[in-house]
């Protein structure tokens, strides 16, 4: 975080040379007054008595850095610490090493704050502790190499409760060279103390005693004076209206994993000279211009116009006197937020710097203020990841003579940081930069490029501090190079049309076959003729340059015949497609204003326009035919008014290729896609672009037989059409309808297309049923929507020989703009969408329009060839969207509405759609991104996350969900590649499949199994939601995963969000089911302040800080939780901690600890009937921290086949367990309902063997053998209660009856009046109302059985089968007498006439028998208010 | 996230056009790409639309244009 700047000295005054061979000690010292400790010089000092007053001196706060600090030192107490803080100075000449031992401890002696250890209160609020008295780690190293010395103290971690926090280490190098090591907790010490304490440490040496500073004390205590409220009410304004935390690594959790790597960079004398006098002409400082650098960097880098990072400040008030000399930790690392577009975009820099000064300066005051409670008053959570400091440290004197002969031959220093990047500055004659950096968020070349272009910055803000923001150019000359590439490949200026071009290649090649259908085989020179006489026609229609002609026809070799026609009778095609409603195409056809529509049926619509049916005779023909099928021929023209057709009526085909009439800038087609507004826009498409598309170079060789499968209305008709046909190769004409896997492998077996393009969603498909199915091909294209990483890895192994090809375009863009050759699908990312085709330019534009370097997100624009002539009869859209492009003279770009970045090699990375983002609790999230983790996941399919109700609820299907049929409603019928693809005005046709039936919401069974619901796959939320959370960043990860069959499909093949099914559960908040669970809900509940916490709820959700987590993680070691903070923050919820907790406990083992520490004898606690001993927890936060607690649970829970004979069988067996932890008494035992018997019976035997018993509690048990104790037929349904007592407490749910297990056939409650009475009682407790058949009350119990829940079915067969011999063996206990007293707890709500008592026990007591009654009834006992009542007495009642 | 520049609802605009005659919205604050000139603004964002849609009343390019007349003369 700082670094250490040049050391001043003091001169000596004078100093023998006294060595001390390589010895190691400490030195001691005391704060009490100058009078305890030796003067420096005279050596290691003398440890005085511990003064009367004890060992503390003081006890103090900390100041807010210092609570920072704190917090990221217990972050992860296994890791180094970075925030280890190293000064080395390099000592020539002879040099006296006890007497500078001596100094050490002397320093110690002056700053009371460096004798300070940190602990935590019992609350969980640290305090720093003055001590009077401590050891100055002090060691000497003979020769050694003293960076290895340095870092193996760097290396060794300060335990914070341990003073002092700094150790010295002198290395002897040669005679008179040493290099003394002092190294620090960062806490103790910022690095404008350093040099401070380096001088006064050197004067002491000489035996000066330097006018002391005043101590940190008095900082500390004007810290306490400050108004905290103005401070507050300042940094809320500031904060207003933040949209979201700036994090470039957010998905990095909070821990530093190891020591940063660092860069660095100057400005030499004469660029620093330059920005230092433009910054003084406009009253700047170097900090506000590394501030404001900082901000526009970061704005690059994260996509964002609207940026906050931490700034560094100094935190030494002026008002207070000798600050500038105080030594310890003053530094304040504050939020700073810039935004950047609030002058409107055309601000300059000069504009920016001035604007942030201000707002800087407003913020002086309120300095003292600590970063977690900034971060609290918005909303929690951290707001930054990267932070400036810009170090200005007081210059040490020029003087380096220390003593006689002894100088200062330099000095050194090592400081850190745990963000992912953190810049240091240090101005002066030159301006150094240092840029530390977390190599698993940034390798050392991506921090090299980043601290250049912030030289660069600076740079600029010398160079042309007016210059517009807009116009500033971060871009290296190699990143220029690589991101303002021209096209990889020019494509000639085609001076013709598709006609012209078709013309010629029917020349070439006229016996060549050019389509081929089921039944249908047609040459070059048959199309062309064919062609040709639908083309006259058209032409008599009044088809004429430019005449849109709608086309819907069924897929058939006419498609191509007829789109060829229009094309030759100068008109454009507009493609229908029958999916879509009637009033849509209707719509289309009147917006186009079309005349003819070229259709092989009754269309179905009302139009205007003229029917041109392909299915009926055609009546001007001289020999009519109904058939598609061979053709007479052509007929002459008829009409004198049609133009001569190149190759067309009466020539050759091929004839005069050069004669065309059609101008390449010509409409095409228009194809249909959806409008944001809900208005379809008809993108029309250029000659000129579709023949850039067909020449691409990358099609050359194995695009020879294309499989025609995609509907003529989505844009990859364009490529599957014309690509073929203007190269000489064959369309493959798949037959109408569906396509799927099992139809594609036939179709491919039967036809041998060498090429096909095919949908994100089939292409999955394919690949998880069939993906051997693209074998024979030479190459497959796919795109259109996220990829799924493994999908392409099953095709790749399967397809060795098979290209496959990763394509990305919109339509405005002819079908594909960008092309990736997959070769390798890491499993980090969905592979790159590459590089644009042939003539074709893609820019990655931030929202200044700049271009943005390699790895951070823009806005992808596309300009050059296949960019369509705009949108039909909508010039005010066209203006948005197709807009003037900067790297052109008087071209344009179109602004795809795409988020892309660009790879180091020079590939673009599809990130997602810019008006996709969605705003969750003030996060911007990207639901691409989530599905494209989502999609990582072997378990997932397809997947979609939405926003609804302020959550993110992600959709998936298992890898082998989604029938052929279920998909078939978009992928038979193809899907086009761009994102802007024709989209009906509702989910016209539907998909075939809608939602599964047994849909499944909530990560956990509270909600209903997905096994359980007879869902496809094997895709498990609650695996789904963990794999996210280790793959996101919290907000990222949905609250909800909804398990579908099939995602819903709009006609194009996308997923049909408007149709995805509401989440059936509430989202958040299930209860607890494991022990861990409950007390850790607990736990956040009591630190939170909250009434209730989910197991599912995150700690920063609830409004958890980082001085919140201490008092967790402090609370829960008080209840032998061992939890880390980082471990708080890298799991969030109690289910995580959970599950990350106890190392892989069942939470069934028979003596469970609920905790293991504590200074008391432990007590032992008896589970009741269910044999679950969890309940118990809830006696862990009255009992207190240093209680230790045991609950000892049925052995049936862990050997289902085991059953107690007897309740003393059980207390012999639970004896030895508890021996096990205690050998001796006195021991402490309590038992609620059966438990109780079992613990009566434990300690009757304890006192047989000699042993003592404190204390007996009993919890609303009874001796069962008395007549009219069990009530047959009374549960606790009935009012009534039996002896055993139903454990319902708590979650309110006892496993209620399943089958008869084989182990004990003789039992069968549905034989038993009795039992069948109290299980009916327990059903209805945990409101079971169905049939009573096991299956059924077992997915009852999966569903609603809350802790229950989570049991497998053979446990919960047990715990049943417990419950069932519990009343039995209950009625059997014949007691013995017990010596010794019994507390007694009775349940006293709804207790009954004639219900047992506490008395019954009379005659099993030698002793007194303590009744308290608790108002519950006998299930609530272990409930929040009994249990406390209770725990409150068994603490008072065994001290 | 930003805005995209096109995209500013309280944004200055221009209403650009090329030598083709095609249009562009452009946001007032850029620079003018080479090879286009202001038609109109500044202004807001729809003023600068409806100018647009006003006069950009034949879609094709100019040269295109000018090629059509010649062929159907």
């Amino acid at each position: 975080m700082t670094g250490t700047g040049p050391m001043s000295a003091t001169r000596p005054a004078g100093a023998g040379t006294q060595g001390t061979q390589g010895t190691e000690g400490t030195q001691g010292t005391e704060g009490t007054g100058p009078q305890d400790t030796g003067p420096a010089g005279r050596g290691p000092v003398t440890p005085a008595p511990p003064a009367p007053g004890g060992q503390l001196e003081d006890i103090l706060p900390l100041s807010p850095l210092q609570q920072g600090l704190y917090f990221h030192a217990l972050f992860d107490e296994a890791a180094p610490d970075v925030y280890t803080a190293q000064l080395t100075l390099d000592l020539e000449g002879p040099l006296d090493a006890a007497r500078l031992a001596g100094a050490t401890a002397r320093l110690l002696a002056r700053h009371p704050n460096l004798r300070a250890s940190f602990r935590q209160r019992r609350g969980g609020d640290p305090v720093q502790l003055v001590h009077r008295r401590v050891e100055v780690p002090w060691r000497v190293v003979e020769g050694a190499d003293p960076d290895g010395v340095a870092a193996e103290e760097r290396g060794r971690r300060f335990d914070l409760g341990r003073p002092p926090l700094l150790r010295f280490a002198l290395v002897r190098l040669a005679p008179g060279r040493h290099r003394l090591v002092v190294t620090n907790h960062h806490i103790l010490l910022d690095g404008w103390s350093t040099p401070l304490l380096a001088a006064e440490l050197l004067a002491l040496y000489t035996g000066d005693e330097p006018a002391p500073a005043p101590p940190y004390k008095e900082h500390l205590a004007w810290l306490a004076r400050q108004d905290r409220a103005a401070a507050r009410r300042a940094w809320s304004a500031c904060l207003s209206g933040l949209d979201g935390p700036t994090l470039v690594a957010p998905g990095l959790d909070g821990g530093p994993p190891a020591e940063p790597g660092r860069v660095r960079a100057r400005l030499d004398e004469e660029p620093t000279a330059r920005l230092t006098a433009a910054l003084r002409a406009r009253s700047l400082t170097l900090n506000t211009a590394v501030q404001g650098a900082w901000a526009l960097l970061l704005a690059q880098l994260t996509g964002r116009d609207d940026v906050v990072f931490g700034g560094t400040v100094s935190g030494r008030p002026a008002e207070l006197p000798g600050v500038e000399r105080m030594v310890g930790l003053f530094i304040n690392t504050l939020p700073v937020r810039v935004r950047l577009r609030p002058g409107g975009a055309g601000e300059t820099l000069a504009g920016l710097l001035t604007r942030l000064q201000a707002e800087q300066a407003e913020l002086l005051p309120h300095h003292h203020l600590g970063l977690a409670e900034i971060q609290g008053l918005h909303g929690g959570g951290g707001l930054f990841d990267t932070m400036t400091v810009l170090e200005n440290y007081p210059a040490g004197t020029a003087a380096t003579e220390i003593a006689d002969g002894l100088r200062l031959a330099g000095a050194g220093g090592t400081d850190a940081t745990h963000y992912p990047l953190a810049l240091a500055v240090t101005g002066g004659r030159t301006v150094s930069l240092r840029l530390d950096h977390r190599r698993d968020a940034f390798p050392g070349a991506e921090a090299r490029r980043l601290l250049d272009r912030l030289v660069r910055l600076l740079g600029a803000v010398a160079a042309d501090p007016d210059a517009p923001l807009a116009r500033l150019d971060l871009l290296s000359d190699d990143e220029r190079a690589l991101v303002l590439a021209p096209p990889d490949r020019e494509t000639p200026a085609p001076d013709g049309s598709l006609v012209s071009a078709f013309a010629a290649q029917a020349a070439r090649t006229p016996d060549a076959e050019a389509v081929v259908a089921d039944g249908t085989r047609l040459t070059y020179a048959e199309l062309d003729r064919r062609a040709d006489r639908l083309a006259r026609r058209l032409a008599a229609l009044g088809v004429r340059a430019e005449t849109p002609v709608a086309v819907l026809l069924d897929r058939s070799a006419e498609v191509v015949v007829a789109t060829l026609a229009i094309t030759r009778a100068g008109g454009a095609y507009v493609p229908l497609h029958h999916g879509h409603p009637p009033g849509r195409m209707s719509w289309v056809v009147a917006d186009t204003g079309a005349p003819v529509l070229v259709a092989d049926r009754d269309p179905g619509f009302a139009c205007e326009a003229a029917v041109l049916r392909l299915d009926l005779p055609d009546p001007e023909a001289a020999a009519p035919s109904a058939s598609p099928d061979p053709e007479p021929a052509d007929s002459p023209p008829d009409d004198a008014r049609i133009p001569a057709f190149p190759g067309g009526a009466g020539g050759e085909p091929g004839q005069d290729p050069g004669h065309v009439r059609i101008h390449p800038d010509r409409l095409a087609y228009v194809i249909y896609t959806s409008g944001s507004t809900g208005t379809p826009k008809g993108v029309a498409v250029r000659h000129r672009d579709v023949l850039a598309l067909a020449a691409d170079h990358r099609w050359a060789v194995r695009h020879r037989r294309l499989l025609m499968h995609s509907p003529h209305a989505f844009d990859a008709s364009t490529y599957e059409l014309w690509v073929p046909l203007l190269t000489g190769g064959t369309v493959v004409v798949a037959p109408p309808g569906e396509l799927d896997p099992g139809r594609l492998r036939d179709l491919v077996a039967r036809h041998r297309p060498t090429a096909l393009f095919i949908t994100t969603a089939l292409f999955n498909l394919v690949a998880e049923e069939d993906p051997g199915a693209f074998g024979a091909l030479a190459e497959v294209l796919t795109g259109g929507e996220a990829a799924a990483p493994e999908a392409m890895r099953r095709v790749l192994r399967a397809c060795p020989d098979t290209v496959l090809g990763h394509v990305y375009g919109p339509t405005e863009a002819t079908t594909y703009a960008t092309y990736h050759a997959v070769r390798t699908v890491p499993d980090s990312a969905a592979p790159p969408i590459g590089r644009a085709l042939d003539g074709m330019r893609a820019h990655v534009l931030d929202g200044l329009l700049r271009p943005v370097p390699p790895g951070a997100v823009g806005e992808l624009y596309l300009s050059g060839a296949g960019l369509a002539r705009g949108y039909l009869g909508r010039p005010g859209l066209t203006a948005e969207r197709f807009t003037a492009c900067p790297y052109g003279a008087g071209e344009r770009m179109y602004r795809t509405g795409d988020l892309a970045r660009w790879t180091a090699d020079g590939e673009l990375e599809y990130v997602g759609r810019a008006d996709a983002q969605v705003k969750i609790r003030g996060f911007r999230i990207e639901p691409g991104e989530v599905e494209a983790a989502l999609l990582r996941h072997p378990s997932v399919g397809q997947a979609a996350v939405v926003a609804r109700d302020g959550r993110l609820v992600a959709y998936v299907t298992g890898p082998a969900a989604g029938s052929p049929k279920g998909s078939a409603a978009g992928s038979a019928d193809g899907l086009t590649a761009g994102p802007a693809d024709v989209l009906p005005d509702g989910p016209a046709t539907g998909p075939a499949t809608g939602p599964a039936d047994g849909l499944m919401a909530g990560p956990g069974p509270a909600a209903g199994a997905a096994d359980t619901a007879g869902t496809a796959g094997a895709a498990d939320p609650a695996e789904l939601h963990a794999h996210l959370a280790r793959t996101l960043p919290e907000y990222m990860v949905p609250r909800t995963v909804v398990v579908l069959d099939a995602l819903p499909l709009t006609p194009n093949g996308k997923v049909d969000r408007a149709a995805l099914p509401e989440p059936d559960a509430p989202a958040a908040g299930r209860d607890p089911r494991t022990p861990a669970e409950e007390r850790l809900c607990r736990l956040f509940a009591e630190v939170l302040g909250l009434d209730r916490v989910g197991a599912d709820d995150g700690f920063f959700d609830l409004g958890g800080d980082s001085i919140a987590v201490l008092r967790l993680v402090s609370r829960a070691r008080g209840e032998g939780l061992e939890i880390s903070p980082r471990e708080v923050f890298a799991r969030q919820t109690p289910e995580a901690l959970a599950s990350g907790t106890r190392g892989g406990s069942t939470g069934r083992e028979v003596l469970l600890p609920l905790r293991a520490t504590g200074g008391r004898p432990p007590l032992f606690c008896v589970h009741p009937g269910a044999g679950l001993g969890w309940p118990y927890s809830g006696l862990l936060r009255h009992l207190g921290p240093d209680q230790p607690l045991y609950a000892l649970q049925a052995r049936t829970l862990t050997e289902p086949g085991h059953t107690a004979p007897s309740i003393e069988a059980a207390a012999l067996d639970y004896l030895e367990r508890i021996r096990e932890v205690q050998p001796h008494g006195p021991y402490r035992l309590a038992g609620w309902s059966m438990g109780g018997l079992i613990a009566h019976a434990m300690a009757v035997e304890l006192r047989e063997r000699g042993e003592e018993v404190a204390l007996l509690a009993m919890l609303d048990a009874y001796p069962g053998a008395g007549p009219g104790v069990i009530p047959a037929g009374t549960g606790p349904g009935g009012g009534g209660r039996d002896a055993v007592g139903p454990d319902t407490a708590g979650s309110g749910g006892t496993p209620p009856g399943a089958q008869d297990g084989p182990e004990d056939p003789e039992q069968d409650p549905e034989q038993d009046p009795e039992q069948d009475g109290a299980l009916s009682g327990l059903l209805a407790a945990i409101g079971y109302a169905g049939p009573g058949d096991a299956e059924d009350v077992m997915a009852f119990v999966r569903a609603h059985g809350g802790r229950y829940a989570t049991l497998d079915e053979p446990t919960l067969r047990a715990v049943h089968r417990h419950y069932r011999n519990g009343v039995k063996i209950s009625r059997e206990y014949a007691p013995r007498v017990f010596d010794g007293d019994v507390l007694f707890f009775t349940a006293a709500r709804g207790r009954e006439a004639g219900a047992p008592t506490a008395a019954d026990w009379k005659p099993y007591v030698t002793g007194a028998v303590v009744d308290h009654a608790v108002d519950c009834d006998h299930e609530s006992m272990l409930n929040p208010g009994p249990v406390a009542e209770i725990a409150a007495l068994l603490r008072k009642e065994s001290p | 996230m930003t805005v995209n520049p096109f995209e500013d609802p309280d944004g200055t605009y221009l209403a650009l056009v090329n030598d083709e005659g095609q249009y562009s919205l452009w946001p007032a604050w850029a620079e003018i790409p080479p090879g286009w000139t202001v038609a109109f603004g500044e202004d807001t964002r729809q003023a600068c639309l409806e100018h647009i849609e006003a006069n950009w009343t034949d879609m094709r390019p100019r040269s295109l244009i000018r090629a059509m007349g010649e062929m159907e003369e």
